[in-house]
């Protein structure tokens, strides 16, 4: 039998998922790796893509050994379905970003209309320049009033009136000019994932190369569209990130203190709830309550956020959300949406921790549901806050575990942070990579899965990578792995390559920098663009790559799909749904390079993953007349 | 005579075979009602997990002689010449799990069932879906079965496939062409065994 010290040893590379998987099992309290053995083995037509529920004539489903049904109903042959299924993957990504956008665009309106009490422009420098490429006229300096005029031009391109979103001006002319000829320019953010929508319905597109056109256009609208805006707006309202110096892991847990985490993706209600943790009212009643002070402490992209403009600390990534609330000493969980898992409200119930959903698109079993609104939001999370205080003494001590101490990061890398780092050019990098101290740039972005190892692919992946002079830009749940295994703080250099070491060192960065959430990869490609137009050259000329080593999730779909479309070759840990056709295998891992000049890989491995990323990168270099070295 | 033949090397892990046993061996034999009846059906076929996350359909092999026969002291268990098949008396069957001991497979489950006397855990395993075939029906398994992992033929037949196969496989210069059934999914397995090598550490 396996000692179950080495089972989770298996399960995570994490000393404090390790630890607090014993607690689970003390405890016995179910996590989401007994829910995947409790799934096993997975049905075979789903993980290659070849069965398809679209219609009522089915559900339908294709023998991979070519004796059985090699069509449904409808005539769909293997092709069609599996491009179908990640299309659909693709929109439903496409549109969570994009949804999340449109949230933070609603709010910029109500601040312009001052009906958001409690939130205001803290960006008032960006909101002028991304007002001015909407061509809204910021000359006569009425910040609300050129804030009210953005919001309306962004939700222009949430429609269907116009020919191309805005924000794809600052894509290279070169790549925008692929686009064109294979007609993939995004036109409107919602009206590509509807289209998508429609093209998968039964009877419309049966084209699978027509199909994944579309599909690639639906991320772009995504990828220069809701997930931009989402990024743009969250920087105007909240701040745009700054390098800041915070810890991480579970054990930013305190252990006499008001410990209030804040989980998922949006930072509409979390900034609130930050600023409500400062009110002097409620220190006063935290004292009286016997607790040092009120703990706010981020969870996934929702912490990232904060992470990022705030330096709040994080607890963990998407596999450590069960656990986290497993310390028994959280008071308080407030979630917005997308990656919570409907498990924890039964976990947040066998402690005292008050969960509460917050978002009238997202409820979950077991929780307390507390809407907010923007015309609320402060109010509310004065409310809750002091309830969170209250709920301090039904603390069991005897039941809190808290199992290490924290860990240093530096976070608030955004693209403004990066230039003003490198003293506000991009030339001290562009000068690194040329004179190959610098081999190229990678991001490692992405979810956990519980197919891989937690958090092994992206913490040897990201050593690897600085280990070779490539410098690595992360977000989302890969940004927290890496943080966690303390690659994230100037002196992390040392573990880089000489020539990385050197650059970090003279700039005082750590060689792998904290871009953001999973909204914030456009803060990666942006760069990307900004580098390529300083060039003169096309995005995927670039010695760049991307990389979701354990991806789980649609918007994981969407992003890969945006990523390489804009020209970035990006190497996935899973497989996604679609060996069941190996032309659509086959189109997205190679002939994709003849259409975008990038494209998708597959390799579960990390150390095979770093070799196929360095090859690239050389292949790059040598492309653009660097010095090269053979992987 | 035909009887079930398992190729678990085709075997995709859907489960469907599980949920058709169960509802074959339902009162009303519609899914959408076998899930409301008391007791809840439950199947006889029993997708295994390997060590790749991979499935295995694991079913009676009704041996003979069979090992659980030998064991049930009350006799409950016997052999059915006509479709030559290991049933099951659920009257006689008194829950003592001897024949849990002798299967060699561990095929057998216990647990109420319609069959038996309400109320009453009994010994249940795959009969072969006897009722169906003698209707004409091949058993409900095998029904289901898209990818063919579950076949219904005469043993030598389907063993005379294989030998093919093989022959093939071991033919001159066969390592050039590489007999792959199914592209795909050799694809969807050999990354499956990448990420469970990284798991246990041995990449």
């Amino acid at each position: 039998m396996v000692a179950v010290t080495d089972l989770y040893e298996k399960y995570t590379i994490t000393k404090d998922g390790q630890m607090m998987l014993r607690k689970a099992e003390k405890e016995q309290m179910e996590t989401v790796w007994e829910r995947f053995q409790a799934q096993l083995p997975q049905c075979g037509y789903c993980e290659m893509g070849l069965s398809c529920r679209n219609c009522v004539m089915g559900p339908c489903r294709v023998d991979p050994f070519g004796e059985g049904p090699q069509k449904g109903v409808c005539g769909a042959d293997a092709d069609i379905i599996v491009a179908r299924n990640l299309c659909r993957m693709i929109a439903s990504g496409a549109a969570s970003h994009s949804d999340h956008g449109r949230d933070l665009v609603e709010v910029l309106e109500e601040v312009a209309k001052g009906k958001a009490p409690g939130y205001e422009i803290r960006d008032a420098e960006k909101l002028k320049r991304v007002a001015e490429e909407y061509g809204v006229d910021t000359s006569k300096g009425d910040i609300l009033k050129i804030a009210g005029e953005l919001a309306h031009a962004m939700q222009e391109d949430y429609g269907t009136r116009k020919s191309s979103l805005q924000l794809i001006s600052r894509v290279p002319q070169k790549r925008r000019e692929i686009w064109e000829k294979i007609n993939i320019t995004p036109r409107g953010i919602d009206r590509e994932t509807s289209e998508m929508m429609h093209r998968t319905h039964m009877g419309v597109d049966n084209d699978w190369v027509n199909l994944l056109l579309q599909g690639m256009r639906n991320a772009l609208s995504d990828g220069w569209g809701g997930s931009l805006i989402a990024t743009e707006v969250s920087d105007i309202l909240f701040g745009t990130p700054q390098p800041k110096t915070s810890t991480i892991n579970t054990g930013v847990l305190k252990e006499d203190q008001v410990n209030i985490i804040v989980h998922g993706h949006n930072p509409v209600v979390s900034e609130m709830i930050a600023q409500a943790t400062e009110d002097k009212d409620i220190l006063a009643l935290t004292k009286k309550k016997g607790a040092h002070g009120i703990n706010l402490v981020g969870l996934c992209c929702t912490g990232n956020e904060l992470l990022m403009r705030r330096g709040i600390p994080m607890a963990g990534n998407h596999l450590m959300t069960e656990q986290v609330l497993m310390t028994g000493a959280v008071e308080m969980m407030l979630v917005d949406y997308q990656c919570i898992m409907p498990s924890i409200g039964p976990i947040g119930k066998c402690f005292h921790t008050q969960m509460i959903s917050t978002s009238d698109k997202a409820k979950f079993p077991e929780m307390e549901h507390k809407e907010f609104h923007p015309e609320n939001a402060r109010e509310l999370a004065r409310e809750l806050v002091k309830q969170a205080v209250n709920n301090f003494e039904n603390r069991t001590p005897n039941r809190t575990y808290i199992p290490v101490e924290p860990v240093n990061i530096m976070s608030g890398f955004s693209v403004e942070a990066i230039l003003s780092a490198l003293g506000g050019t991009p030339d001290p990098l562009i000068d690194a990579l040329k004179a190959g101290k610098v081999r190229g740039a990678v991001g490692i972005v992405g979810c956990n899965n519980p197919k891989i190892k937690h958090d092994h692919g992206h913490v040897t992946l990201a050593r690897r990578l600085i280990e070779n002079d490539i410098l690595v830009l992360d977000t989302g749940c890969a940004a927290v792995a890496t943080a966690k295994a303390g690659f994230k703080v100037p002196e992390a250099a040392d573990m880089a390559g000489p020539g990385l070491k050197e650059v970090c060192n003279a700039l005082g960065i750590p060689p792998v920098l904290h871009v953001g959430s999973c909204v914030d990869n456009v803060r990666i490609t942006v760069l990307a663009a900004a580098l390529a137009n300083h060039l003169g050259v096309d995005i995927s000329d670039l010695p760049l790559a991307g990389a979701a080593p354990e991806w789980y999730s649609e918007k994981a779909v969407s992003i890969a799909c945006y990523v390489v479309a804009s020209g970035i070759y990006t190497v996935l840990g899973p497989m996604p749904p679609i060996a069941g056709s190996m032309n659509v295998v086959k189109m997205a891992t190679e002939g994709l390079n003849e259409v975008v000049g990038a494209c998708l890989a597959v390799e579960p491995d990390p150390e095979k993953a770093a070799i196929l990323i360095r090859r690239h990168i050389e292949k790059k270099r040598e492309g653009l007349g660097l010095p090269s070295i053979t992987v | 005579m035909k009887e079930v033949v398992v190729h678990p090397e085709r075997c995709v892990g859907c489960m469907q075979c599980m949920v058709a046993c169960a509802t074959a061996h339902s009162k009303t034999k519609n899914l959408f009602s076998a899930i409301l009846e008391i007791p809840l059906p439950k199947p006889r076929i029993h997708v295994g997990v390997g060590l790749y996350r991979e499935g295995f359909p694991n079913r009676c092999r009704h041996c003979d002689p069979a090992p659980c026969m030998m064991a049930c002291l009350p006799g409950a268990i016997y052999r059915e010449p006509e479709w030559d098949t290991v049933l099951i008396d659920p009257d006689r069957c008194i829950n003592c799990a001897s024949c849990a001991m002798a299967c060699p497979f561990g095929v057998i489950r216990y647990h109420e069932d319609s069959l038996g006397v309400p109320g009453k855990v009994i010994a249940v395993k795959c009969d072969n879906c006897v009722t169906r075939q003698s209707e004409g029906i091949v058993p409900a398994c095998v029904e289901i079965c898209m990818c063919n992992a579950l076949t219904y033929e005469e043993r030598d037949e389907s063993l005379k496939r294989k030998t093919d196969e093989m022959a093939r496989r071991i033919s001159v210069g066969a390592e050039e062409r590489e007999i792959i059934e199914s592209p795909g999914f050799n694809l969807l397995n050999t990354l499956k065994r990448a990420n469970v090598a990284i798991s246990e550490g041995a990449l």
